[in-house]
């Protein structure tokens, strides 16, 4: 069917090849009649092809090569998925003479303008290192390259050969760090768990350890919430941690992605956020981990299991959500089994009433393993926590009449160890377990209860002695290890209470004497010299009693997963408790901070390196030496750089302007300002390339102004000698501090000089009666702007000055909500103010344009259509702040606040009016 | 990183079996078989291993879908992965079940070969793998649904005469596209609740799991809109008005749907594509808004011959309209026992002891909301003492409520826009399954 010339006889023998390979039968013999038709137009009979090919190209290499022309045909493609797909399949043939022009393929791929093309490349490297090793050199310049790739597509596929081919090469990730940062939220998600886990390997090599000025007892930590880097190294002294701001990046950009919806991408970010978060922080992944508890139960076990290392270390962390740990019938036995774990070590002195009533409803349990792992988990809950053991204690005996015998095994072999603790206050307990003896019939449990009559023989002389006796009754018939433990009660009883059991000890040692299994005999042997003083006997007879009645130190008991944590989280080996193949050790953390400033510089350098275009600055670079001072640096150092390169460029070029931003945040306030600087440029070559370049860089760390916002002028072209200054209050939440609005500073220079070196000096807070009237005034600061230049330094004073209505942030509210509220902030807390509407505000919607600009406000939905309802609160205070616009005939209209700040109120009433009357 | 992905029958035949990178031998399949039957319990372990080969499993329609590994690689991420890969194989072949996947070997090899590509996940979202799979579509050969019609969506009978025949929401995506006219969405409401309730009577825990399920078969992706109850809340802090509120306490959203109009309106905006996805999963937990569905009054008492009387009173607090199907309760009895006799109120009730779990199995088929059933069962336990009248276990029940949310999550319309040309049908459908309901006695 294959030769014929009829497209849909071909596919349907394709089809049959295919789905014999599928059931994994042999199907190689008909290579050459399958690989003629590579080149067949029809592209279902094309990709089955592929499909064939890809599995069977390595065992008939010679014919395979036949087909190789046609891919690379389909390399230059028009069509990207074909391009893509050629590649795919090219790279796929595992034939060691085609490894050059694989090479070829992809280096070329990686320079495609099609980001799935350069994706599929990225996916070709690391076959192309498997065929041939020898090639990784010009492997990791592609891979350095496709680093570079903005794209989201490329990113996840990218960091998967990153980490098959050279995970070593850390340096490579230096100058993509931030970028892959910022990019994560939009990776598609098999990616994103692919770069967060590289990303944690990173933070662990560049970063100090945040917890490390922690005592071992203080939850106190001393990051601090905002980016600090500073440079002086004897404020770092007197700051003992501060958290590199790349590492907070870190940790901001993947906190999102706790909500992800899949498990595989949670548990990423929750391995990240448990080995690199400071301490504080890591609460934060309990409720993403919890919610993973409700989906499939194989996901269940595994972040079960990860939820058991953690509890161990950080027991705080899933305390508020203990409840969600309680068993569920449905629940298959490991799962249940890996929950008890986690109750357990979850469980302290406030919550373990609660707990151990949970747990005595499992022991009526059906399923047997559980019941006995539930028995040992009030064990470990017991020797944990001193408190309730009594507790424990008496709740064991009593499950020693249960019917079952199991768990009366179970309970005996646990109170044994827990009686070894504190022994001498329970004899009546091991009374009690003596009677036992005559029913239990499981093995384990009569040894444990022997024991425990051997080794506190004292504290119960006289029954001691009698049990020997139904033991030795017996013995013929018990287990091994009982057996053994009857010779053990006989010789401890014999070095205590040698009047009465000197004929027993002898019987027993008799019969153990002729028993079958060599171990008792030996056993029978050796004691019989070491007690029974004969002549013969040496010095070890004397010490018998020491070596037997010797204090045994208490068992501890502890959980299975005390010692998992050395594997990294969500690892497969950590599930294993064992390396797998290719497992790589969580690096330690640095004792001293690698360099930070490798990320900053080779972010420009990258830049430059993909715009080939230069660009002259006739403006004048900016540069901020804020708290930034590394950055502004290297900014100069490139901008300047590539500015001299084409001092010859024409004036006949375009002038453009353009933005390039930085970000400095100011920590010693706690006050963020977006700081941006324009630049004038001329450019010499493709105005577009530099532009899309240089948005780019832009996007990386500034919120791009909003035209809907308001502008105000911080400080004029001509008294700032040509450096201009606005802000606007950027009305985005402002991350590190909700209580805090935002205010976002453009920059302009107008002057034909460089300006270097710009910075606020002195920042203060205003204070006198505002701040005491306005607490939000309090978050606004006065800022000076010193301008050093290479001839002269000026000082600019300036002052922002925000309107009320910014300190305010939109909530929503319902009509009915907002109904009620209003009728709460009556009399005082109201001010109305007839106004006349101006001619162009007659309408609806000019109305909510004109407010919403004045005040940060939102708008409530309303029945009427002459009304106009907005809702906020301040941003300090979160009070609330309604404000009404009732429309008239002719303009007329009515404006209501109500505010429990009676000033805010007056103040925004101001505003409101001008805004709507003018 | 996968070195192979295969799927097994539940007898151990081969269905489908790619090897990615080369690394392993082909007689893994075996070696993992024999693995997984060698081992009792319940469940056998997700990860497992031989040699350096690391096998991880999942278990969906009666399928073992296993990918092995030798690297150290996430098991989240090939658990996922085998999750979204069996859902997409659903999509794609309309049911899980083993024939379907027999019938279609060269799609399900495709969509493998597309998913995966040297062992690294490429994407498994179903609106891209459509632009690489549509040449495939014809390959797909018409799948018959005969052997399949008295199946349910999510394996669950429903009774239902207004209902589409159930078998409507399994089939392919892709028969649609040939098919052409019929266009339908069902919307599924499906609510998970486990309870327990304590020996007084009182609710000690109450969980409610829910989802809104979409399974689309539009052939062109239109946006659409699905309100839900205006008084539907979220948290505790946010009650909206004074009515009856609709409160859950956490939820979250598929990443396609735009919640634009949630805050206002609670109106979910969506463009769905071909299959089924989980628009919306919400969560309500130690709150139900209304009581329980089920009470149970037991008494347990000893009769002079030695007997063990059990009299259970079973009461549905649903609504009068409303019913609970396929209503089981269990009931552990003590170990020992041997027989069991038994009166029950109404002929269609059976009732049966189960040696094997120690436990009496009271099946109910029908249970209208706001009735009462009682049963006594007798059981002959040799050597009954006072001590094993604990071993009268909590009561497990498991049911089906059709037509119900217990979190009173009601879908207000199901609107498309632009209304589509030809006929459309929407489907919604609401039930709340029993995850574990227990009764403590």
């Amino acid at each position: 069917m294959l030769d014929s010339n009829k497209d849909s006889l071909k596919l349907e023998a394709m089809k049959r090849i295919v789905a014999m390979i599928a059931r994994g039968k042999n199907a190689s013999d008909l290579f050459p009649a399958v690989v003629k038709n590579v080149a067949c137009k029809n592209i279902e009979v094309k990709k089955l092809v592929y499909v064939y090919l890809v599995r069977y190209a390595e065992e008939q290499q010679d014919l395979a090569l036949l087909s190789i022309s046609t891919f690379q045909r389909g390399l230059k493609d028009p069509n990207q998925l074909i391009r893509a797909s050629a590649l795919r399949v090219l790279s796929s043939i595992r034939v060691t003479i085609i490894v050059p022009i694989m090479m070829l393929a992809i280096k070329e791929a990686a320079s495609d303008m099609s980001p799935y093309v350069r994706k599929t490349a990225a996916h070709a490297i690391p076959k192309l290192y498997s065929l041939d090793p020898e090639q990784k050199d010009q492997l990791i310049e592609v891979i350095e390259k496709l680093l570079a790739d903005k794209t989201t597509l490329v990113a996840g596929s990218v960091v998967m050969a990153f980490e098959e081919v050279c995970p070593e090469r850390i340096d490579l990730i230096h100058k993509n760090y931030r970028k892959l940062c910022n990019l994560l939220i939009d990776v598609e998600e098999w990616g994103q768990v692919v770069i967060i886990n590289m990303l944690t390997r990173y933070a662990r090599t560049q970063f100090l350890n945040p917890n490390i000025n922690e005592g071992s007892g203080g939850d106190k930590t001393f990051y601090g919430s905002d980016e600090d880097e500073d440079e002086d190294e004897e404020e770092k002294e007197k700051n003992p941690y501060v958290m590199d701001p790349d590492h907070r990046l870190l940790l901001r950009n993947t906190k999102p992605l706790l909500q992800s919806r899949n498990a595989a991408v949670v548990m990423a970010v929750a391995q990240l956020y448990f080995h690199l978060a400071p301490k504080a922080e890591v609460g934060v992944i309990a409720k993403a981990l919890v919610r993973l508890l409700r989906s499939h139960s194989e996901v269940q076990y595994v972040v079960l299991q990860n939820v058991a290392t953690m509890t161990i270390k950080r027991r705080g962390m899933f305390e508020p959500y203990l409840k969600s740990f309680y068993i569920r019938s449905t629940d298959p036995t490991q799962i249940k089994v890996l929950k008890l774990e986690v109750l357990t070590n979850l469980a302290n002195e406030t919550n373990i009433s609660t707990i151990l009533r949970e747990f005595q409803t499992y022991i009526k349990s059906m399923d047997k393993d559980f019941v006995a792992a539930t028995i040992q988990a009030i064990g470990r809950c017991a020797t944990n926590i001193g408190e309730v053991r009594d507790t424990c204690l008496n709740g064991l005996v009593q499950l020693l009449s249960n019917r079952d015998e199991l768990v009366v095994a179970e309970s005996v072999v646990v109170i044994k160890k827990l009686l070894q603790m504190q022994p001498e206050k329970h004899s009546d307990i091991i009374k009690h377990m003596a009677k036992l003896t005559d029913n239990i019939q499981v093995p384990m449990a009569r040894a444990s209860i022997l024991w425990l009559i051997g080794e506190y023989c004292e504290h119960v002389p006289k029954i001691a002695p009698d049990v020997l006796r139904k033991m030795a009754k017996s013995f013929t018939n018990e287990e091994d290890i009982v057996k053994l433990q009857i010779i053990n009660l006989a010789a401890k009883l014999y070095l205590t209470n040698s009047k009465q059991t000197k004929l027993l000890t002898q019987y027993v040692l008799n019969l153990a004497k002729y028993d079958q299994n060599y171990d008792i005999r030996d056993r029978a042997r050796f004691i019989r010299q070491l007690i029974v003083p004969t002549e013969k006997s040496g010095a070890l007879s004397k010490y018998a009693k020491k070596l037997f009645l010797a204090l045994k130190p208490a068992p501890v008991l502890e959980s299975p997963f005390k010692d998992r944590d050395h594997f990294q989280l969500g690892s497969l080996s950590h599930l294993l408790n064992a390396k797998a193949g290719g497992y790589q050790e969580l690096p330690d953390w640095p004792e001293a901070a690698p360099d930070p400033s490798v990320r900053n510089v080779e972010v420009k350098d990258s830049v430059r390196a993909v715009g080939t275009v230069t660009f002259r600055d006739t403006g004048g670079l900016w540069d901020l030496q804020g708290p930034q001072k590394v950055e502004g640096k290297s900014d100069s150092a490139s901008g300047s750089e590539s500015g001299s390169g084409s001092e010859e460029s024409g004036s006949g070029s375009e002038s453009v302007e353009s933005e390039e931003g930085s970000e400095s945040e100011e920590e010693e306030e706690d006050e963020e300002e977006k700081n941006k600087k324009k630049k004038k440029k001329e450019l010499k070559k493709p105005v577009q390339e530099t532009l899309t370049i240089l948005h780019l860089v832009l996007c990386l760390q500034t919120i791009a102004p909003s035209s809907a916002l308001k502008n105000y002028e911080l400080l004029h072209r001509i008294t700032g000698e040509g450096l201009s200054v606005e802000y606007c209050f950027s009305r985005q939440p402002f991350s590190p501090d909700a209580n805090m609005v935002a205010v976002q500073m453009q920059f302009t220079n107008n002057a034909t000089s460089d300006t270097k070196n710009l910075h606020m000096e002195d920042v203060k807070l205003q204070s006198g009666m505002r701040v005491k009237e306005f607490p939000e005034i309090g978050d606004i600061n006065v800022a000076v702007i010193k301008n050093k230049r290479s001839r002269s330094c000026s000082k600019f004073f300036v002052s922002i000055q925000p309107p009320v209505g910014e300190l305010m942030r939109p909530i929503f509210l319902t009509e009915n909500e907002f109904k009620k509220e209003q009728g709460q902030l009556m009399g005082m807390n109201e001010i109305t103010e007839k106004l006349t509407l101006d001619a162009k505000c007659r309408n609806e919607h000019a109305i909510v344009q004109r407010v919403t600009t004045a005040a940060n406000l939102s708008r409530v939905p309303c029945g009427s259509d002459k009304e106009c309802r907005f809702a906020g609160r301040t941003v300090t205070s979160s009070s609330l702040v309604l404000v009404t616009v009732a429309t008239k005939e002719e303009g007329a209209a009515q404006l209501t606040v109500n505010c429990e700040k009676m000033l805010i109120g007056t103040m925004l009433v101001k505003d409101i009016l001008l805004a709507l009357t003018q | 990183m996968i070195s192979q992905v295969f799927i097994l029958s539940s007898k151990g035949d081969h269905l489908i079996y790619k090897d990615f990178r080369g690394e392993a031998g082909s007689d893994v399949v075996g070696i993992f078989y024999e693995k997984v039957t060698a081992l009792t319990g319940d469940q056998p372990p997700v990860v497992m291993s031989h040699k350096d080969l690391h096998f991880v499993h999942v278990r969906q329609g009666g399928l073992y879908w296993v990918a092995t590994t030798t690297a150290d690689s996430s098991p989240f991420t090939i658990i996922e992965f085998l999750n979204r890969f069996t859902a997409l194989v659903k999509d794609y072949c309309g049911s899980l079940s083993e024939k379907s996947v027999q019938m279609n070997f060269a799609l399900i090899y495709e969509l493998l070969d597309e998913v995966v590509d040297y062992g690294y996940i490429q994407t498994t979202s179903s609106d891209v793998l459509k632009n690489f799979i549509q040449t495939e579509a014809v390959s797909s050969r018409p799948f018959s649904l005969f052997d399949l019609s008295n199946v349910g969506l999510f394996g669950a009978e429903t009774q239902q005469s207004k209902v589409a025949p159930s078998s409507a929401a399994t089939r392919p995506i892709q028969s649609s596209r040939e098919q052409g006219g019929k266009s339908e969405i069902f919307v599924d409401v499906i609510e998970r609740m486990s309870v327990v309730i304590g020996t007084n009577g009182v609710l000690m825990k109450a969980d409610v799991e829910g989802e809104i399920r979409v399974k689309c078969y539009m052939p062109s992706c239109s946006e659409m809109r699905i309100g839900l109850n205006e008084e539907f809340s979220i948290g505790k802090s946010q009650l909206r008005g004074y009515g009856a509120a609709v409160r859950v306490d956490e939820c979250s959203f598929h990443q396609a749907v735009r919640l634009d109009e949630f805050d206002s309106h609670r109106i979910l905006r969506l463009c769905p594509s071909q299959g089924e996805q989980t628009v919306m999963q919400y969560q309500l937990s130690d709150d139900l808004p209304s009581a329980p569905p089920f009470r149970l009054f037991p008494t347990i008492e000893r009769d002079s011959g030695g007997r063990l009387l059990m009299y259970l009173k079973l009461r549905c607090d649903l609504p009068p309209k409303s019913a609970a199907i396929n209503v089981c309760a269990t009931i552990p009895v003590p170990k020992g026992s041997v027989s069991l006799s038994q009166e029950l109120s109404s002929p269609d009730q059976s009732a049966e002891l189960k040696l094997q779990n120690r436990a009496v199995d009271w099946k109910i088929p029908r249970f209208p909301g706001g009735t009462q059933l009682s049963a006594l069962f007798k059981l002959e336990v040799p050597g009954l003492s006072s001590a094993s009248m604990l071993e009268v276990g909590p009561v497990g029940l498991s049911f089906e409520l059709p037509k119900l949310t217990v979190t009173g999550l009601q879908i207000r319309f199901l609107r498309l826009s632009p209304i589509q040309p030809g006929p459309s049908q929407r489907w919604v459908r609401y039930v709340t399954h029993s995850d574990s309901y227990t009764i403590r006695i």
